[in-house]
């Protein structure tokens, strides 16, 4: 299968310390990826990266196709009216799909003919995510989509969103801060902590990859082999594990699947650990 | 991009050739008025600086005062107020707003969005430097004013230096809006850059083209040349600054008088020393004109690779 984005040991360096280090990722096409990490974690400036907005320091990355971003904060020139930035589009883009740009601003209720600063937020968001829409990319890059939005709004937004992915099979990145954002709209997941990438993958496959294993303290030293602690914590007799690779175990563990926050959770706790596909043609 | 470029700066657009359209009507409405004034009352051969016009002079400037005001101080406050509203918001605002990010990101370059911005708005600040350089040019021969080189404030307005002016003050708003990347301290940057361009080549025009050397004697003000230095030559045709010591007593003048000045710069003169002038000739109008565009503009042209340069390295 084609990569819809791929980055090889990208690295991005501000004056003197890096915002990425050494990130590679591989993402299909078709898919709807969730990038998350703490704040500070080089989200934005990965994205910026894809969009060409940042030139690699090291590395390389590259899209397939025509990319569309919507930056944070969703940046539109205020005093033009929302007719005027499709004109913008139009006038920027050779492939900009005008009927349908007006069709989806018709069915979500606003005036084209309105000022873009006296529209709601959530109005805002819908022009902005329109503007890129009608683009028709083969990649669409969201920075923080749902930030600063009620969460009516972060529900259209969402729906609208998810309605454009089904119309045209386009790839999506979008980034998040929250977890429970991604998890219903999702099938891929990257986590990016300290400017390296620490998990990329199938969420349903890292799902069923990682057990949560409740149990006494002393099972923990008699994990079958392959097994990997990716998080631990204890309290009192009692340990909780992530562990990674393992599906038969001792019978005194209480076992259940890892949703998709405990996960991120416990790799954003041990940031040592990662989840990575191996890289082509490396290692045995 | 050109409708972009249009339609962001609409509003200066307009703000623009509406200040240019104000400074028309003024000058036309007392060019007109002065005319007819100076037709009824002015003796033959005036209005100019001859002596029998002087109390015509008088009346024209007492009735078009405010005019003669706003002239003043249009040589400095126009580039300053081009360089702040037009060149410093170009990519301040941008950066400011987050737009930068918008527009950067879709299909067009973004080598050509800033070419056609930036060279669009140049030929725009270009052109009205012309118009007001053209509508000085026929408003101060109505008051006699032919002398166009030895103020420095009119000399700044006529020829092509509105032009050069406005440009080079629209590059450093741009310059100083990428690099700080906001649009007020930019502005600040621009006034301060346009005070400090103006005085220091009014020092440096001194040395556009060599002085013309005057015997005291034989030289007559005109009312348009721009004086450097007086100097001294003793007998020998040594040449010195200061006024010669020690040759001729010299008395100290009391109250009005000039009595001991005079006899002791007599006594000079019959000791064979004498009094030289240097300076600038208005038939050097063009030659200055050119250069201190010349030096303009390649400033601006140098500001504005930085400020291309600063665009392209992709630091959002």
């Amino acid at each position: 299968m084609n990569a819809a984005l791929e980055a090889m040991s990208l690295g991005i360096r501000y004056k003197r310390s890096w915002a990425l280090r050494d990130c590679s990722v591989s993402i299909p096409e078709g898919r709807v990826v969730g990038l998350v990490g703490p704040n500070g974690a080089g989200k934005t400036t990965f994205l910026h990266a894809v969009v060409g907005l940042l030139r690699p320091t090291t590395g390389s990355v590259r899209t397939a196709g025509e990319v569309a971003f919507m930056a944070q904060d969703k940046p539109l020139y205020d005093g033009f009216k929302v007719a005027e930035m499709l004109k913008l589009g139009a006038r920027l883009n050779p492939g900009w799909d005008q009927e349908s740009a007006l069709a989806r601003l018709a069915g979500l209720g606003i005036p084209t003919g309105r000022k873009v600063g006296k529209l709601s937020g959530g109005q805002q968001a819908q022009v902005a995510l329109t503007l890129a829409l009608a683009r028709r990319p083969r990649v669409l890059v969201l920075d923080e989509p749902l930030a600063n939005l009620d969460p009516l709004a972060r529900h259209d937004v969402m729906r609208s969103l998810m309605t454009g992915v089904a119309e045209t099979g386009m790839t999506v990145v979008l980034s998040s801060h929250v977890v429970s954002d991604l998890a219903e709209t999702c099938d891929w997941l990257v986590v990016l902590n300290g400017g390296r990438v620490q998990v990329s993958g199938d969420i349903e496959d890292l799902l069923a990859e990682h057990l949560i294993l409740s149990g006494p303290v002393e099972l923990a030293g008699s994990l079958p082999q392959g097994a990997r602690v990716v998080g631990a914590s204890r309290a009192e007799r009692q340990a909780t594990l992530l562990v990674k690779g393992v599906r038969v175990v001792d019978p005194r563990w209480v076992v259940r699947q890892a949703s998709l926050d405990d996960l991120v959770m416990a790799y954003l706790r041990s940031p040592d650990e990662a989840a990575l596909p191996r890289p082509a043609g490396v290692g045995a | 991009m050109i409708w972009l470029t249009f339609r962001q700066h609409r509003a200066q657009l307009v703000v623009t050739f509406g200040m240019l359209l104000v400074l028309g009507v003024m000058f036309l409405v007392s060019g007109l008025e002065a005319a007819g004034y100076i037709a009824e009352h002015a003796p033959a051969g005036c209005p100019s600086l001859a002596l029998v016009c002087g109390d015509l002079n008088a009346a024209l400037s007492d009735r078009y005062q405010m005019v003669y005001n706003v002239y003043g101080w249009l040589p400095i406050v126009a580039p300053a107020l081009v360089g702040a509203f037009w060149g410093a918001p170009l990519l301040g605002r941008e950066y400011e707003r987050g737009t930068n990010r918008l527009v950067w990101t879709q299909s067009v370059p973004v080598g050509r969005w800033l070419a056609v911005k930036l060279g669009l708005i140049a030929a725009v600040v270009a052109a009205a430097g012309l118009l007001m350089s053209a509508m000085v040019s026929l408003w101060r021969p109505v008051f006699g004013r032919h002398d166009v080189f030895g103020n420095v404030g009119t000399f700044n307005m006529v020829g092509v230096a509105p032009a050069a002016w406005w440009l080079f003050a629209f590059v450093v708003g741009a310059a100083a809006g990428a690099l700080l990347r906001r649009t007020l301290p930019a502005m600040a940057v621009v006034v301060a850059v346009v005070a400090i361009a103006t005085m220091g080549l009014f020092k440096l025009s001194a040395y556009y083209a060599e002085p013309t050397r005057v015997d005291a004697r034989e030289w007559r003000y005109t009312g348009d040349q721009r004086l450097l230095r007086n100097a001294w030559l003793d007998p020998a045709g040594n040449e010195t600054e200061e006024t010669p010591q020690g040759v001729c007593p010299r008395g100290t003048d009391v109250g009005r008088s000039s009595a001991e000045q005079d006899a002791f710069l007599r006594c000079l003169s019959g000791k064979g020393y004498r009094q030289i002038v240097y300076l600038h000739e208005p038939t050097q109008f063009w030659r200055f004109q050119l250069t201190e565009a010349a030096l303009l503009l390649t400033t601006a042209g140098a500001l504005g690779a930085v400020t291309v340069s600063r665009v392209l390295r992709r630091k959002a």
